[in-house]
């Protein structure tokens, strides 16, 4: 097995009195996503800010290829690709611009900074100031300015958010892309079905402790449960029952159901992250 | 994959980006303009007179003046109603625009106006000297009194002018920080009261500089009120670049692209070093351009002038970093420009105005810049005779210029 190009070893970090990151352990392998889960206000901004060297940990390690990351190396930071939760970009330069800019802070002499606007489907509003973009078109930006340095080690927080579903679909090759080309993504995101689709592994974090750490199926497996949903018509109204297909005696009553005249349809149900969440941190997500 | 860059590549790949930030803004871009074109202009048409309360030094009293002459002019025939009317003329009572101060002898005003006595006045306006070298105590309920300019008449003035004796001079004395216009309208209006005496036109002379030197320094310079605007004027250079400079350091700490920076190889040292570097020739070549504009600089004092300005320069971007990091949005920016600058603009008003400043005007950290700038500008100070309030300058230069780059570090860093 290679070095993990993210290495974290119980790190913790608190803001006074609120101890937002609890012994946090993990890594990422180079060209691994690793979905990082949690509601709001659960750590992972934070576990973020901590591993792209803004805030040092209060306790642990956390090593960026190799090194440590209170180190500050120029060297580590040349390698590394930030997409912030907030919207922080040039807003008096334009989209090339700002790539430009941090093409050079990078040492990039030949950046085809059009090249990457174009991966992000900014390339026709190129030369327009950033303050005349919409939400959405920011967020792009956001994400071609961690791609502008091609990052061995990428950090995404929540880079969809606020993109149109298509938009969204285009972004998410673009992660794939960057993980394919060998780069360590370590992605936040509250769409469940993002980090089903680009996650390697996912990590939920809750309260600021990871209470589950594993490749989705895994996870579905461990946490999930065969089901099916039968829907039947009661009276004037409709009525659901959910049969579990492990329990004992759930053929039975899946079979006298099905016989039933009041059957109007029978749906399997698929154990989904979105369950396992609500069932790690006991709320939904916008809880 | 990306090489790490040079520390000077990065900081030039900073600078560029700051350049074109400012260039972009309106609201920097107005107020270079302001500086570039209203200052000149302003300077250009600087009135040359000045509408104010004048204090003035009169020797001796005049009712005692008039009241020495009455018996003489009897004597020379002269009617009760003409008398009369001579109380009439009594300079004494209180004209708009004008305050008297008499003195009984003419030795004690000129010491006053020089600045070796001090004058003091109760409530009920009684005189009182005070001579400080000799370790008198200041009188008790009274205020003291600046005086800047005196007029000394002759013993039995009104007698010889009106026996129509010639040659009867009155004597002008003058603080050499009194501004030329204001001395040149000095002697007219002496000139016209004492018309409003005589009944005709008496020879007034400003006393011979050389027996009414004051101060110590500044000897027989007399200084034009445009002169003295001059180093103000760099200080509001200072100060619209100190707004904007801050200006530029918020929007980057607010809308936290800084930090964006900062995950990249450039390391916050880099980052503050842009942003000095930026301020320090933004404010410095204002300064210069403004400089250029109004004149001033000579072969003997532009090392000086330089310097002193460049001093500034830096002490301002340090307020602008500190102010840049407390500001959270606009108007708390101007509320901190403002409350930082004004006080440092104090020292720039009071050279305008004549006598030496106050201890606690010494006390602020611009003083010695603007004393300096003042010195080199319009009393030819040397690098030598400077050197004190050079000293002076970088001390507080070093803990202003800290205190900002200690401020924006630890904003940036708890971002
Ligand atoms: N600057 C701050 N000062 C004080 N507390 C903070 C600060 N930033 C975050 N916190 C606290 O730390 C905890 C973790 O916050 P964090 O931003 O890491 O959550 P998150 O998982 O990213 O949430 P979200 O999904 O809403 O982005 C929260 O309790 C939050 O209130
Ligand atoms: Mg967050």
């Amino acid at each position: 097995m290679t070095a993990p190009a993210i290495q974290v070893e119980s790190i913790s970090f608190n803001y006074g009195d609120i101890q937002a990151v609890k012994n946090v352990t993990f890594d990422v392998q180079p060209g691994e996503i690793l979905g990082f889960l949690g509601p709001n206000g659960a750590g992972k901004s934070t576990t973020i800010k901590m591993l792209t060297g803004q805030m040092a940990p209060k306790s642990g390690v956390a090593r960026i290829l190799g090194k440590d990351i209170t180190a500050d190396d120029p060297e580590i930071q040349a390698q590394i690709g930030v997409c912030f939760e907030e919207k922080n970009l040039y807003l008096n330069m334009s989209g090339l611009e700002n790539l430009d800019f941090f093409a050079s802070l990078f040492g990039i002499k030949d950046a085809d900074s059009m090249e990457v606007l174009r991966r992000v489907g900014l390339a026709d509003r190129a030369k327009d100031r950033v303050h005349s973009y919409s939400k959405g078109m920011r967020q792009r930006m956001m994400i071609s300015r961690a791609f502008i340095n091609k990052p061995t080690v990428l950090f995404l927080d929540e880079p969809t958010d606020g993109l149109d579903p298509v938009t969204s679909a285009a972004i998410r090759k673009t992660i794939k892309e960057e993980a394919e080309r060998g780069a360590a993504v370590l992605l936040t995101t509250h769409d469940m079905f993002e980090a089903d689709e680009l996650s390697d592994r996912v990590a939920f974090i809750n309260e600021g402790e990871i209470v589950a750490l594993d490749t989705a199926e895994n996870l579905k497996l461990k946490y999930g449960k065969r089901s099916v949903k039968v829907r039947l018509r009661d009276g004037d109204g409709v009525r659901e029952e959910h049969i579990e297909l492990e329990g004992d005696g759930s053929s039975a009553r899946l079979a006298e159901l099905a016989a039933s005249p009041d059957l109007m349809t029978i749906h399997t149900e698929e154990a989904t992250l979105e369950a396992i969440f609500i069932e790690l941190t006991g709320r939904g997500l916008e809880g | 994959m990306s090489r790490p860059t040079s520390r000077p590549a990065l900081v030039g790949a900073l600078l560029k980006k700051e350049l074109k930030a400012y260039s972009r803004d309106k609201i920097y871009l107005f107020l270079t303009l302001l500086v570039l074109i209203a200052i000149p202009v302003a300077y250009t048409f600087l009135p040359t007179t000045v509408s104010e309360t004048i204090t003035l030094a009169v020797s001796p009293p005049v009712t005692s003046m008039i009241d020495d002459a009455k018996d003489s002019l009897r004597a020379m025939g002269a009617t009760d109603e003409q008398l009369a009317e001579l109380d009439n003329a009594d300079l004494s009572q209180q004209q708009e625009g004008l305050q008297l101060i008499e003195f009984d002898n003419e030795a004690d005003m000129q010491r006053v106006i020089e600045g070796t006595l001090e004058a003091w006045r109760t409530d009920d306006g009684e005189l009182t000297l005070r001579d400080k070298e000799a370790g008198e105590d200041e009188p008790e309920g009274a205020e003291k009194l600046g005086l800047d300019i005196g007029i000394a008449f002759p013993k039995d003035f009104i007698t010889d002018v009106a026996a129509g004796k010639s040659g009867v001079t009155v004597t002008v004395y003058s603080d050499a920080n009194v501004p030329e216009e204001i001395q040149g309208a000095m002697t007219s209006f002496v000139r016209e009261a004492a018309y409003q005496l005589a009944g005709r036109q008496l020879p007034v002379n400003m006393a011979d500089e050389q027996s009414i030197i004051l101060g110590t320094d500044r000897v027989g310079d007399q200084v034009t009120l445009k002169d003295k605007l001059r180093p103000m004027l760099l200080f509001m250079v200072l100060l619209m670049e100190t707004f904007s400079m801050a200006s530029l350091v918020s929007t980057e700490v607010l809308q936290r692209t800084v930090t964006a920076v900062l995950v990249t190889p450039v390391k916050i040292g880099d980052f503050l070093l842009a942003k000095t570097i930026f301020g320090t020739f933004m404010s410095l070549g204002q300064g210069l351009l403004v400089l250029f504009l109004v004149g001033g600089l000579t072969v003997q004092n532009w090392s000086l002038v330089l310097t002193v300005l460049f001093m500034g320069s830096v002490m301002f971007t340090g307020l602008a970093l500190y102010v840049g990091a407390s500001g959270k949005d606009f108007m708390g920016q101007l509320f901190y420009t403002m409350l930082f600058t004004i006080p440092l603009l104090i020292p720039a008003f009071s050279v305008m105005f004549p006598g030496s400043a106050a201890v606690w005007v010494r006390a602020i950290p611009t003083y010695p810049i603007i004393d300096t700038l003042v010195g080199a500008f319009n009393y030819g100070a040397t690098w030598s005779s400077s050197a004190g309030s050079l000293a002076y300058a970088a001390a507080w230069l070093v803990l202003l210029f800290g205190a900002g780059l200690f401020a924006l570090k630890r904003k940036v860093e708890t971002l």
